[in-house]
């Protein structure tokens, strides 16, 4: 029972009024800032964070909190609307949910990607405040070798992701891993890709190059459409989803809440995987893998079941552990040390009613969050209907601004468009951006992963297959590969996947 | 005579106008603030914290820009190209500072570059899993001794502080040890954790700010120990003879007039001194050691030239 007692000592935190006002605005803020393409939580929360120091800290860090989960809640709100994933969780979301937008059904899809995101955050929520000590200690052995194994094993479902044909697919896989190469090599402190650009020393930064091949793209390519341009190319049927939607979308959610909440904890990655292993999960289990790409309601109930599930148990290493996940927890670490609480163990103990009262905030936050953005619905799509000459260039200068403020320099904004032309060009040679990012954003991990693993082993290789979780990994990874190459499941995957380039 | 005149007018007004600009430091507009790393950092935690208390003493406003990359590169470019007008500067780190001079032409001149004041100095450590068998820095070496390359020792890269300590310390051990590199302090806290390495490098300070519970110290890389660390042994103190520390400070184009950066100097030692920004610091453990631009001018060449030496012991490996 004194787990009870906990959550009610979190929900008495939670719901004093000064706490609840700030979890508002911060799922306020975040819808807004996930809403506009490329500003992202993270740059957000910094300038924010001096502004908390006059706050107590719990409704400091509630108010952070709420802007990390409710730019999860708006970023898909692009991406479906006009196909502008801000972040790399919501660029799967965009392939099918741009598609139903295209159908008339973005209000279908917007609502479904809202209560499964409600959905997967209260089930995480809870997941945290029941299991969390015990699955981060299961995130940790996790090791260099395991996450070799994890990385291999989501490169090949991202074969899966592609509509076209597989050797394109793969194709862009490779690109995408190139790219990911651009940078100085912390191991060695040698230039890779740079061209002696001291802009490309650390990277190209994901946010370039999914608004580079989506937002840009897509603005370039509706030039061409003189009579149906923009958006609303069939009028809009419905805002709610149809009995059949629900139907098809709940399953879906189930399994993206899982696979995101699981994910979600490791650290380093682990997040960046849910959404498109949430993807490849529901193209194989459908019974009908050619809606996928073409407006499939579970396309965009999964993934964005597992983002949001993703985005709520990153915080159990932190909270937990002391140890971030991803910037964006590193952010919120700052944001806790600044307030004079350092996340670890001992708060757990000494402080119950600071992780409590988080946990539970989460969970109001995110009944707010659907209550905010179900009536919203009805606004954002009207969006759609406003003219092209106003819109895409209001898309455009949002994008450049966003790209801009990551960094702060022009370079990135010109780099962009330098990717918005190119992704013009896969468009035409009807080749899929998502492997692209998805190897851009997985290439890195696993190549320093097999680095880290054979040095700390020595050079030897049975590092891979004498660690338990990492060989098990292996397996499915070979039998993946075993029946992609077989003759009948080769046959039924072009009949699936090839249908539209008849 | 007519126009002699007018020129002469013209002249004094020039003058009047640019002493009543250099009066008004820094009160007609904020001064852009540079910040070389990205938001949530710690170099970007401290300056956004301490600037309001700089700000007290200036009587002008500080805005932060952070421009991100190649080290701190990108910053230090940016502010050699700025006007030397006070109203631009730079958060400035050592090593890395020094280290990108010695592989590499970089793309500022650094004789454009003074250093105003420093505001931390922050030893290296090694850190261990607190069930370890190691308890010191002799406890460590003893086993690499006696089992070469088998201790891993996580860094965040090439020729970092980390890895440089990790160099020294080989070399003055005679020991063989295996640098894991990783992408932040915070992957290698969560590997060490995990049991996937043996050490880690990481900041007395930066240590000292997270949760302790699961780690403990082998011994501090200072001179002397650290304001924040008074218990933990040095390294020399143990017996080997390894020294490197960051340090974070600002600095400003030597274009600018020396009042300017004395007074910025001032300004920084008082809100250093200021106890409400002093609580705020033991809360982000920051090891606050001021120096003035004069005397931290000083000392730098004797700390490039140390680290030239341990950069030779870079080249060597590779």
């Amino acid at each position: 029972m004194e787990f009870l007692d906990l959550l009610m000592l979190g929900f008495g935190e939670a719901l004093n009024p000064t706490n609840l006002a700030f979890c508002l605005l911060g799922a306020l803020l975040g819808t807004l800032i996930g809403v506009l393409p490329g500003i992202g939580p993270t740059a957000t929360i910094a300038v924010l964070l001096p502004i908390t120091f006059y706050l107590p800290p719990l409704a400091g860090i509630i108010m952070l909190s709420g802007i990390y989960y409710g730019a999860q809640y708006g970023g898909s709100t692009t991406a479906i609307l006009v196909n502008l994933p801000g972040e790399a969780s919501s660029v799967v979301t965009a392939i099918d949910g741009y598609k139903m937008a295209q159908n008339g059904k973005a209000g279908s899809a917007l609502a479904v990607a809202a209560l499964g995101s409600f959905f997967a955050g209260t089930v995480a929520t809870f997941g945290i405040a029941i299991a969390g000590p015990t699955l981060s200690s299961f995130a940790l052995s996790f090791g260099p070798a395991e996450y070799v194994a994890l990385m291999l094993f989501g490169l090949l479902a991202a074969t899966v992701l592609a509509r076209g044909s597989v050797l394109k697919a793969i194709g862009m896989i490779l690109f995408g891993l190139a790219l990911g190469m651009v940078g100085i090599d912390a191991a060695s402190g040698e230039e890779r890709l740079t061209f002696s650009a001291i802009e490309l020393f650390d990277g190209i930064d994901f946010v370039v190059i999914a608004i580079g091949v989506f937002g840009f793209t897509e603005i370039i390519e509706n030039l061409e459409n003189v009579e149906a341009r923009g958006v609303l190319v069939r009028k809009l049927s419905r805002l709610w989803p149809t009995r059949e939607d629900f139907r098809k979308a709940w399953p879906a959610v189930l399994r993206g809440t899982g696979v995101g909440t699981f994910l979600g904890i490791l650290p380093g990655g682990g997040a960046t995987l849910a959404a498109f292993c949430a993807y490849s999960l529901e193209k194989k289990v459908a019974k009908d893998p050619r809606e996928f790409g073409n407006g499939a309601v579970q396309g965009v109930a999964g993934p964005e079941a597992a983002n949001n599930a993703g985005a709520q148990s990153s915080f159990i290493p932190l909270l937990t552990l002391g140890i971030p996940s991803n910037n964006m927890m590193a952010m919120m670490l700052s944001a806790f040390i600044i307030h004079g609480i350092t996340p670890g163990p001992t708060v757990l103990q000494t402080q119950p009613q600071i992780f409590w009262g988080l946990v539970a905030s989460m969970w109001v936050g995110n009944l707010m969050l659907v209550v905010i953005n179900l009536p919203l619905i009805g606004v954002w799509v009207k969006l759609l209907t406003v003219p092209y000459r106003l819109l895409y260039p209001a898309i455009l200068l949002f994008c450049c601004v966003g790209v801009y403020s990551i960094n702060n320099r022009i370079f990135d904004v010109v780099l962009a468009a330098g990717f918005g032309l190119l992704g013009y060009l896969f468009r035409k040679a009807k080749c899929e951006p998502g492997p692209l990012l998805l190897g851009f954003v997985l290439g890195p991990l696993l190549e320093t992963n097999i680095r880290r693993a054979l040095v700390i082993s020595q050079g030897s290789p049975s590092v891979f297959v004498e660690r338990p979780i990492s060989l098990v990994l292996l397996i499915a990874t070979a039998a993946m590969l075993v029946l992609m190459v077989l003759p009948s499941f080769r046959k039924t995957r072009e009949e699936a996947f090839q249908e539209e380039e008849a | 005579m007519k126009n002699l005149i007018r020129n002469t007018a013209l002249a004094t007004t020039m003058l009047l106008g640019i002493g009543a600009a250099h009066a008004e430091w820094p009160s007609d507009r904020p001064i852009e603030m540079i910040v070389a790393f990205a938001p949530g950092g710690g170099t970007d935690v401290m300056n956004r914290t301490l600037a309001p208390y700089i700000e007290k003493e200036l009587g002008g406003k500080i805005t932060i820009l952070n421009r991100p990359g190649a080290s701190g590169e990108i910053a230090y470019t940016a502010l050699t190209q700025a006007k030397p007008d006070g109203y631009t500067l730079s958060s400035l780190n050592t090593p890395g500072y020094l280290t990108m001079q010695m592989d590499r032409k970089v793309r500022f001149d650094p004789k454009k570059l003074c250093l105003v004041a420093r505001i931390v100095e922050d030893p290296g450590s090694f850190i261990v899993q607190a069930n370890s068998p190691y308890n010191s820095l002799k406890d460590l070496v003893a086993f690499a001794k006696a089992n070469p390359g088998k201790v891993t020792v996580g860094t965040t890269g090439l020729g970092t502080d980390e890895h440089l300590a990790l160099l020294q310390l080989e070399k003055a051990a005679g020991v063989d040890l295996t640098p894991v590199t990783f992408n932040g302090a915070n992957e290698a806290r969560t590997a060490l954790l995990g049991g996937h390495v043996t050490a880690i490098g990481i900041n007395v300070g930066e240590f000292q700010s997270g949760d302790r519970s699961a780690f403990k110290s082998l011994g501090q890389f200072a001179d002397q120990r650290s304001v924040i660390a008074q218990d933990l042994p040095t390294a020399k103190e143990q017996g080997f003879d390894v020294i490197m520390s960051s340090e974070r400070g600002i600095a400003m184009g030597c274009d600018v007039p020396e009042a300017i950066r004395t007074k910025y100097s001032d300004a920084v030692k008082k809100a250093l001194d200021n106890p409400e920004f002093q609580e705020k610091a033991k809360q982000q453990s920051l090891p606050l050691s001021y120096r003035s631009s004069e005397d931290w001018n000083k000392e730098l060449p004797a700390r490039a030239e140390r680290l030239g030496e341990v950069w030779k012991l870079v080249k060597e490996q590779k």
